[in-house]
């Protein structure tokens, strides 16, 4: 039947006006998709510990999802099942609390109770998530405790964590500027012409003295605190070149004028004059070795997109181990031992950004942490590489740098195997071709959970996850006395 | 909007949906006959001859170990050929539907390539690693059963190299580095460990 001119527009029009619709639909999925790319983060400081949560940007609200959210805090099992979404959170030593939520919806409970969001919950990827502005809110309710969240620089305190610092100018000279804090920190220091910058990415530092605080002197002009992305942020301004030294074991920061750098081509030094018996200002000292401390590094394997085993349909390698990974971190901090977590969110990191990070953090062992749905029980690995007699205090190869320390690390390995004996887990000792160990130039093993006898769901399940993470911390510390401390 | 003009958006809408469901069809029959011919390909005897018996290590991911048997395979005079067919013998044992190691259906062996006489470059398809189950026991039993296999049937071979489509990959599933040479006596004290 031949169309007229007419009807053929209108089926133009149809054909246009489909593929319009398509074209919309479509790109509202890759705007999200590119939304959930592009994460903020917020930080979250509790006593036990600080961490950071990938925020979701939905229509342009941040959402925060509950099982990052809540995981650091206690025990989590969490189940999407269609557009419902029930959590059960169990802080440590405390009975499990519910929370149910609709996707799509606002409404929900918390505790048996009726809670309202400002803005639907949201699933994704079987995932469940809150507006932003609710978390403080939802952890007060869980935890009982008061919480404190700073919308705009994405910043959460649980109870009383907040560490506030004093100001004290002398004026000698130069000048110094002492700043005291609550509890040590450990600030990153940028430096530039009359500018000192300390960022503080895990302390929970909040202003307590304003945030802009003038001086009229001559060579520090003021302070500004600032907090964004997560972080805090104080910058002291002067007139000259400044530098800040520690002092009393991280709680005071003294920031003084730097010396002026000596001239760079002389014919002949200057006899220097006598230093005076007793002086004010007394010339920069030479800096200190660091003093050696043990740290065990521990790498959660995976992150971001690289899932590492889908152990449920659910449950993915990288959350198991993430989990476990805080718990073996708590385990060890109860047995007196600094750990630290390669990577305390979703994020991912490449194979050889592990062992650069790992190898700058220069710890006294390196631990690896996988899980798989095959097999049962806990295997643990050293690295598979030939016999080397490489020296540590030297260059090494990097991808036998593991050769070296071989040794040491198949010691770790033995006590922590014979630790999970002791509590009658199952266990294997294994040599492993397994990247990033092989690039590892401290003690490293690597520890692989599979589900013990029972259902796979088991893995995550707080009982036997304390169980494998106490034999690791207790393996660790029988052979500390073995492991050199490491000077960072 | 008149009745004729209703009459022929729904024709076009019947004939656009007619479409969608044979190109889904379509879609479906390719991956199913692909998958078929994958599986066919890694079972199928490699050549003519006598079948002779050849020493197979097969994993068991239930207590993660190694078991040394035997099958008897049809083997192709040229070695590189001969140690193709013996690959493609043990993972034709980890595709069967009661495999203790199961791995990717598709899994196959493209071609073995020597360099020199003691280095068997083995050159996987883009199925052994895609879909081989992740974990660092399960790809370690792989990697270690294939090394030691090799060199049990062709003791010469003492280095072994896993490509994966004719590339170098990272890693087989996530865990297991595919980078490197397999040294068979290395692999030799992990297969003791494993039995």
């Amino acid at each position: 039947m031949p169309l007229s001119g007419r009807r053929s527009r209108l089926a133009l029009a149809i054909v246009a006006g489909s593929a319009l619709l398509f074209a919309a639909l479509w790109g509202r999925h890759a705007i999200v998709h590119a939304q959930s790319v592009a994460q903020n983060q917020l930080t979250v400081y509790s006593p036990q510990t600080s961490y950071s949560v990938p925020l979701l940007d939905v229509n342009g609200q941040p959402y925060a999802g509950l099982v990052e959210l809540l995981e650091p805090l206690g025990s989590v099992d969490a189940r999407a099942d269609g557009k419902k979404y029930k959590l059960h959170f169990t802080p440590p030593g405390g009975r499990p609390l519910e929370l149910q939520f609709t996707e799509g919806k606002n409404k929900g409970k918390v505790r048996g109770n009726g809670y309202k969001l400002p803005a639907n919950f949201v699933v994704q990827n079987g995932r469940g998530y809150v507006p932003l502005s609710v978390t403080s809110d939802l952890i007060a309710k869980l935890l009982a405790t008061d919480t404190e969240l700073h919308p705009a620089p994405r910043r959460l305190f649980i109870g009383n964590v907040q560490v506030r610092y004093t100001l004290e100018l002398h004026k000698d000279n130069p000048s110094r500027l002492l700043l005291g804090f609550s509890s040590p920190v450990n600030p990153s220091i940028a430096t530039e012409p009359g500018r000192v910058r300390l960022t503080f990415r895990h302390e929970p530092i909040v202003s307590s003295v304003g945030e802009n605080v003038p001086y009229s002197d001559p060579l520090i002009t003021g302070v500004t605190f600032s907090e964004h992305d997560g972080l805090a942020e104080l910058d002291v301004t002067g007139t000259a070149p400044m530098m800040a030294n520690f002092a009393d074991g991280g709680r005071t920061i003294i920031i003084t004028g730097a010396p002026a750098p000596a001239p760079v081509a002389q014919a002949a030094p200057a006899p220097l004059p006598p230093a005076p018996a007793n002086t004010q200002n007394p010339a920069p000292q030479p800096r200190q070795p660091a003093t050696p401390r043990f740290l065990v590094l521990i790498d959660p394997a995976h992150g971001g997109g690289d899932i590492g085993a889908a152990i449920t349909p659910s449950l993915p390698e990288k959350d198991v181990v993430l989990a476990l990974a805080r718990r073996v971190q708590h385990e060890l901090a109860n047995r007196g031992i600094a750990a630290s977590l390669l990577r305390n969110s979703d994020v991912a990191i490449t194979l050889d950004q592990r062992a650069t990070s790992a190898n700058a953090a220069r710890p006294a062992l390196y631990i690896a942490l996988h899980a798989a749905n095959t097999g049962q029980g806990v295997h643990v690995f050293t690295a598979l590489l030939p016999a080397a007699t490489l020296s540590p205090q030297g260059f090494l190869p990097w991808d036998t740098a593991q050769a070296a320390y071989l040794e040491l690390s198949g010691s770790v390995a033995g006590s922590v195997a014979a630790e999970l004996e002791s509590r009658k887990l199952p266990n294997t000792t294994l040599l492993a071709p397994l990247r990033p160990m092989n690039n590892i130039a401290a003690p490293a093993i690597a520890v692989e959970i599979a589900p013990p006898a029972g259902t796979v769901d088991e893995i995550a399940s707080a009982a036997y996850q304390d169980q494998v993470a106490q034999s690791i911390a207790a393996g660790i510390a029988a052979v500390r006395a073995k492991l050199p401390e490491v000077r960072p | 909007m008149n009745r004729r003009v209703l009459v022929m958006f729904a024709v076009l809408a019947i004939i656009a949906l007619g479409l969608a469901f044979y190109a889904l069809h379509l879609k479906r029959k390719v991956a199913r006959d692909e998958q078929l011919a994958a599986q066919q390909l890694a079972l199928a005897p490699p050549a003519n001859g006598p079948p002779t018996p050849v020493t197979l290590y097969v994993a068991s991911d239930s207590d993660g170990t190694l078991r040394r048997t035997q099958v008897n395979v049809t083997l192709p005079p040229e070695r590189t050929e001969r140690a193709r067919a013996v690959l493609r013998a043990l993972l034709g044992q980890y595709l069967q539907s009661s495999s203790p190691h199961p791995i990717g259906a598709g899994a196959d062996v493209r071609d073995v390539y020597l360099l020199g006489d003691d280095t068997a470059i083995v050159d996987t398809n883009a199925a052994f690693a895609d879909a081989h189950p992740s974990g660092v026991l399960a790809e370690e039993l792989t990697v270690a059963s294939m090394v030691v296999t090799l060199n049990a049937n062709d003791t010469k071979i003492g280095r072994v190299k896993i490509l994966v489509n004719g590339q170098e990959r990272e890693t087989l599933a996530g865990h297991a580095d595919l980078r490197r040479f397999y040294e068979a006596s290395n692999i030799g004290q992990v297969v003791k460990d494993l039995q």
